[in-house]
C-alpha cells in the first residue's frame, strides 16, 4: 500500500511540476489528502440502496427505451390512480345526492353513518 | 444526473397531471350538479335520465309535494309535544294519552301515503324502465322497505329484555 502511494505521489509529483504554483502548500498536505481518500474507501456503509438507486438511474435511465418505459409507466400509473380515484369520489357524491333526495321527501330517512 | 433527473421529473409530472385529468374529469359530472341550485334534483335528472320537459314536471311536482310535507310533519311534532306532557303527568295510559298515540299514528301513515302517492306520481312521469327503477330504489330508501320496524323487532327478539 505504502509503495503503491509512493508510486502515485512520485506521478503526481511530476505533474505537479509543471503547474507553476506560487502559493506554498499547507505542510503534510500530500499525506494529509491520501489519509483522506483512505478515510473515505474505509468508510462503511459507503454503497447505499440510494446510492445503488442512483446509480441504476444514472446508467438506465437516459437510455431512450428506458426512458420511454418508465415515462409509460408514470403515465399508465397517474390514469388508472386517477380514474380510479374519480370512480369513488363520483360513486360518494352521488350516494350523497341520493340520500339528500330522499331526505328532502321522507323525513323519516336516517343518514346512515358514511352516507 | 442531470438528464436522468430531468426525465424522471418529466415522468412524475406527466404522471400527476395524468391522474389530475382523469379526476378532474371523471368527477365533472358531479361537481356541476353539487353546483345546482337544488342539487338533489339534478341529481335525480341525471340518475333517471329525465328530458328537460320530464323534469320540469318532476321539479313542480316536488316542489307542491314540500310544503304538504312540511306541514304534516310540524302536525307530528305537535303530537309528539303532547303526547310527551301527557306522559310526564300519566301514570298509566290514560284515554287521552291512547287518543294522541292514535292520532300520532294515523298522521304518520297519512304522511307515508302522501308519500308514496308522491312517489308513484313522479314514477309516472319518468320514462316507463326509469319509472320502475326509481320506485324500486325508493323502495330500497325509505320507510317502504320496512327495515327499520323489522330490525327494531330482531333486536327484540334477540335481546327479550330490552
Amino acid at each position: 500500500m505504502a509503495n503503491q502511494h509512493s508510486e502515485n505521489d512520485h506521478a503526481l509529483n511530476k505533474v505537479l511540476k509543471q503547474w507553476p504554483v506560487n502559493a506554498p502548500l499547507p505542510p503534510r498536505f500530500q499525506e494529509q489528502v491520501w489519509n483522506r481518500i483512505a478515510r473515505v474507501e474505509a468508510r462503511p456503509g459507503t454503497v447505499t440502496i440510494w446510492n445503488l438507486v442512483r446509480s441504476l438511474i444514472e446508467t438506465n435511465l437516459p437510455r431512450p427505451k428506458f426512458a420511454y418505459s418508465y415515462v409509460a409507466i408514470l403515465v399508465l400509473l397517474g390514469v388508472v390512480s386517477g380514474a380510479w380515484a374519480a370512480q369513488r369520489e363520483a360513486g360518494r357524491l352521488n350516494a350523497d345526492l341520493g340520500s339528500r333526495y330522499v331526505q328532502s321527501i321522507d323525513p323519516y330517512h336516517k343518514v346512515a353513518p358514511g352516507e | 444526473m442531470k438528464k436522468a433527473g430531468l426525465i424522471l421529473f418529466v415522468g412524475l409530472l406527466l404522471s400527476a397531471g395524468a391522474f389530475a385529468g382523469f379526476y378532474y374529469f371523471g368527477t365533472a359530472s358531479c361537481r356541476n350538479m353539487m353546483g345546482e341550485q337544488q342539487p338533489e334534483l339534478a341529481w335525480l335528472k341525471h340518475e333517471f335520465k329525465l328530458g328537460d320537459v320530464e323534469f320540469a314536471r318532476i321539479v313542480k311536482l316536488h316542489e307542491a309535494y314540500l310544503p304538504q310535507c312540511a306541514q304534516r310533519c310540524m302536525r307530528i311534532a305537535e303530537l309528539n309535544d303532547k303526547l310527551e306532557q301527557l306522559l310526564s303527568k300519566a301514570s298509566s295510559v290514560t284515554p287521552e294519552i291512547q287518543s294522541a298515540l292514535a292520532e300520532r299514528a294515523k298522521m304518520r301513515a297519512d304522511c307515508e301515503a302522501e308519500m308514496l302517492n308522491h312517489f308513484l306520481e313522479v314514477s309516472r312521469m319518468m320514462p316507463p324502465e326509469q319509472g320502475r327503477r326509481y320506485l324500486q330504489w325508493v323502495e330500497q330508501q325509505t320507510f317502504l322497505n320496512g327495515q327499520a320496524m323489522e330490525q327494531q323487532h330482531d333486536h327484540h327478539m334477540s335481546n327479550p329484555q330490552g
